[in-house]
């Protein structure tokens, strides 16, 4: 019994209830996985691809999927056209997919992953990367001192300096409430009416109003405004080119997005075999020398050299300072709050 | 009975392919804006949700009125420009028209993040104006109504020129010439002759630019301000993050409605008919009045023109105001071309950010674009697919276009509906119901599906732009050649096809670079795995916008400029 079989034999029992596609799973020479692309492509690859090939034989192809992949994968399901066997997806995502019966069990238990944070693993998802929403600082142009709360950020006469909101209600609902005073542990379910007076305090003052991660970098980067809540993983790139340019953790709003399969792919025992392979504490530390998104995994801080963990948002030090966003509240409130949110800013 | 189909029957092939890649599963999935989530009852919940919403009408109301102003903007810029081109000597003008189409070779999201840069507080255009002490403070053109004009305009205005140019081109010369020598001063050829003329390619690209700004979203939500919100970025919204295919789907059909409503208005102001061809078949009741109405309009204009040009001609003599419209197309060609003299420079940057000017120079960038077979695949795949996506809806739209010009059918105007309705239909929803199809037919991550796909996208730029062509063509030229014994194909192949070559041409540009920028079609067939080069470069700006998008820009420019150029070149006997 070589090492190869001995691994698949291992997927077999672990996917034993299921046993699903024990035939088409022999014969599993590759899968295809849909990742956030660009740079993820890449430290993913060395992270979690390369080593699964090696380690199983089974080839690994990367495509790009687009930020919020829905609508392909219930496409995908329901015309069993499968593209993809796994994909990164967000909370909001998967809760989306979830409730429309799109997905495929893991099979993967929170004794098979120690050191997983525990809202990084559920029976259809686990989550490979943390990313946090925070307000990035860029302090050659600012107009006094530097802002270290969202209540600063609000305080325009005493923090002067262009900002720029999110054209989203997503997470800017729950910073104009934390800069009325909400306490971070009281956030939800959030208080739409008091969100809503908040923001009416701030839009004379917003000189403009982001809507894709690319745009938020690029005014960042050039100097277009001075305070922006972006995401953390926008902002490690500008620092990392040596801009002025600092991450406010205070307050920040973490999420996490990870693999899930699509219901009834032929090749979703493999595909389980590699989600259960990124869980492993040593890969996911690799992953962050090219990103600078936090590993779901504690454990793989063992392994990061303490410069580079503390940019990460699952650094004890940063994670402290935040909260996980709800993504049920938002499930439950999404449409509403975007059609509010979307009126409020035609105003 | 054939003979009296016989013109008509050309429109079959173009609308059988509609029918299979457009009809069938766009309906299908519209349908879903009837039935509840879940249980599949019908219902006018959705509708009535959209309707009643008032966030919904206000969207549809910015997004007529930004379409709108776009396709003002981009006649007012476009008009005096292809006016210009138009009386030029052959030769010349075919190398101008390409620096019109020069801003088609950059990506749409290159060229909205070229004017994000050269246009913010810190940007080019802000630090000349600070250095000649020409303002105090930076300029605010962003984050507003004039940064979404700015760049939809700029992107609009090659279809305008293109569309109205071969219009202009085949109004005959000798008639202003006739006119004048019967004593018209200039004024009153141009308003009279040659205005009067040009219209059918006027209200073409109107109608083209009009319709194609009722989709963009992008580019308003980069350049522009909190209101600048478009419908179409809603439908994504539903589409992708709430997952609410039956409101996207009312939006959907609103937003159809609204523009077929306008169609309809337009009709009954200007006559369809003005760019499907039959002007004169059959005057309606009422339209005889509009048109005196028109002409008298036009003369009042002219006599205006005359008035105002003798006397300019008085203040600043004859020889300035000659200088003018040269003056003015050169302003509108720099206006055109800006943005690619920002990408350019930036595409041998050192940094890795994009910015302008660069803060030093390198070609790590094409060493990455190089060096990448991501890269040089999706370059290669965009290039095979677009040219196939041209050959195919140039020779359905043609054949539509001809088809509408040639036989007095009554469903005419059901035709012209249903050629420009990809248009008009939110691309997600194309893109989406072409997924459903095409995993049935197994054509998904296949060339093939995005050949098919991107030909249902640009079938109505190529049947406005012949239908256009067609109007002014003198059909008295294929009588003579079949009194001479010439058989129908070959009247097509040797008399008509060689005398539309310039409609030809730009609808097989239009649809080249209709499928040549398409992202959402490529988002969906493609599957990631049949990569193109919008997809990649919309992949490759995750984290940061990377300068390899540059380096890209200007390795598409070279290879679109020198096959042009050869082109241009082999298309002219050698003398």
């Amino acid at each position: 019994m070589d090492r190869r079989t001995f691994l698949r034999a291992g997927t077999l029992g672990l996917a034993a209830p299921a046993l699903i596609a024990e035939r088409s799973q022999a014969q599993t020479r590759s899968i295809t996985v849909a990742d956030p692309g660009g740079p993820f492509g890449e430290a993913f690859g060395k992270a979690f691809y390369r080593p699964f090939e090696q380690a199983t034989g089974i080839r690994v192809v990367n495509v790009a999927r687009p930020a919020e992949p829905t609508a392909q994968f219930r496409a995908m399901v329901e015309t069993k056209s499968y593209t993809w066997d796994c994909c990164i997806l967000t909370l909001s995502a998967r809760d989306i997919m979830v409730k429309q019966n799109l997905l495929e069990p893991i099979g993967l238990k929170p004794e098979d992953a120690p050191g997983m944070m525990p809202e990084a693993l559920t029976p259809f998802w686990m989550g490979t990367d943390v990313y946090a929403t925070i307000l990035a600082v860029r302090t050659d142009k600012l107009g006094g001192p530097a802002p270290e709360s969202w209540a600063d950020l609000w305080n325009v006469a005493k923090f002067p300096g262009r900002r720029s909101l999110r054209k989203d209600p997503i997470d800017t609902l729950e910073e104009a409430l934390l800069a009325d005073g909400v306490p971070l542990a009281d956030l939800y379910p959030l208080d739409l009416d008091r969100a809503f007076r908040s923001l009416d305090k701030i839009k004379p003052h917003v000189a403009a109003w982001w809507t894709g991660g690319a745009q938020a970098t690029q005014m960042l980067q050039s100097g277009e405004v001075a305070m922006i809540p972006t995401w953390n993983g926008r902002v490690q790139p500008v620092i990392d080119a040596g801009g002025p340019v600092k991450i406010v953790w205070n307050q920040g709003l973490y999420s996490i997005e990870g693999w899930s399969i699509p219901r009834g792919s032929p090749r979703a025992d493999a595909a389980r075999q590699f989600i259960r392979f990124c869980s492993e504490p040593a890969r996911q530390a690799v992953y962050t020398e090219g990103l600078s998104y936090g590993p779901t995994n504690l454990k793989a801080y063992d392994t990061i050299p303490e410069a580079r963990a503390k940019l990460l948002p699952t650094h004890p030090e940063n994670l402290k300072l935040m909260r996980l966003a709800n993504e049920e509240w938002w499930s439950a409130n999404r449409a509403a709050a975007a059609e509010r949110f979307n009126a409020w800013v035609l105003r | 009975m054939t003979r009296r189909l016989g013109p008509a029957l050309y429109a079959v092939p173009g609308i059988a392919f509609l029918a299979v890649f457009f009809l069938y599963p766009v309906l299908r999935l519209l349908a879903l804006s009837l039935q509840a989530e879940g249980t599949g009852e019908f219902t006018l919940g959705h509708y009535q949700h959209a309707l009643g919403t008032e966030v919904y009408l206000r969207v549809l109301g910015i997004t007529f009125t930004i379409a709108a102003e776009t396709t003002l903007g981009a006649l007012l810029l476009g008009y005096p420009l292809a006016h210009w081109l138009a009386r030029l000597p052959e030769a010349r003008r075919g190398w101008l028209v390409m620096l019109v189409m020069i801003p088609f070779w950059t990506s749409y999201l290159v060229k909205t993040f070229a004017w994000m840069i050269t246009l913010d507080q810190n940007g080019v255009m802000n630090r000349m104006l600070l250095a000649t002490g020409a303002v105090d403070t930076p300029l605010e053109v962003l984050h507003g109504r004039i940064g979404v004009m700015i760049g939809m305009v700029h992107a609009m205005l090659p279809l305008a020129v293109l569309t109205m140019l071969p219009v202009m081109v085949a109004v005959d010369r000798q008639l202003p010439r006739a006119a004048g020598t019967l004593g018209a001063p200039p004024g009153q050829v141009f308003w009279r002759v040659q205005f009067h003329l040009s219209l059918p390619g006027l209200a073409a690209a109107g109608l083209l630019v009009f319709i194609t700004s009722l989709g963009f979203f992008i580019t308003p939500a980069l350049l522009g301000g909190p209101r600048d919100t478009m419908l179409a970025q809603l439908v994504i919204s539903q589409v992708q993050e709430m997952m609410n295919w039956g409101l996207a789907g009312a939006l959907a059909v609103m937003m159809l409605a609204a523009a077929l409503v306008t169609c309809w208005v337009y009709d009954r102001l200007f006559g369809l008919s003005t760019v499907s061809g039959q002007a004169s078949a059959k005057p309606r009741r009422g339209q005889a009045a509009l048109r005196t109405a028109g002409l008298s309009i036009l003369s009042a204009v002219a006599a205006a023109h005359v008035a105002l040009g003798s006397a300019m001609a008085r203040l600043v003599g004859r020889r300035v105001l000659g200088w003018l419209l040269p003056a003015y197309a050169a302003l509108v060609l720099l206006f055109l071309g800006a943005p690619t003299l920002v990408v350019v420079p930036m595409g041998f940057t050192d940094s890795s950010f994009l910015g302008f000017p660069p803060p030093g120079y390198s070609l790590r960038w094409f060493e990455v674009y190089f060096g990448s077979p991501l890269w040089l695949g999706a370059t290669l795949r965009s290039f095979i697919v677009a040219f196939g996506t041209a050959c195919l809806a140039t020779l359905l739209g043609g054949l539509a276009a001809l088809a509408l010009a040639r036989s007095q059918s009554r469903w005419q105007g059901a035709i012209f509906a249903l050629f420009l309705a990809p248009m008009i239909v939110p691309r997600i929803v194309v893109a989406l119901a072409l997924f459903y199809l095409f995993a049935q037919l197994g054509l998904v991550a296949t060339e093939a599906g995005l050949v098919l796909g991107h030909a249902v996208l640009a079938l109505p730029f190529t049947f406005v732009t012949m239908a256009a062509v067609l109007k002014g063509y003198d059909w008295r030229l294929d009588q003579a050649a079949a009194t001479l014994g010439a058989t129908r194909f070959r009247i097509l192949t040797q008399v008509t096809v060689p005398l539309l070559k310039g409609g030809l041409v730009a609808a097989f540009l239009f649809a080249f670079i209709t499928s040549f920028d398409d992202l959402t079609v490529a988002l969906f067939v493609s599957g990631g795995v049949t990569t193109t080069l919008p997809k990649q470069m919309w992949d490759d700006m995750i984290l940061q916008l990377n300068p390899t998008l540059a380096a890209v820009s200007v390795v598409v420019f070279v290879l679109v400029t020198a096959l042009l150029v050869t082109a241009e070149r082999l298309r002219k006997p050698k003398g």
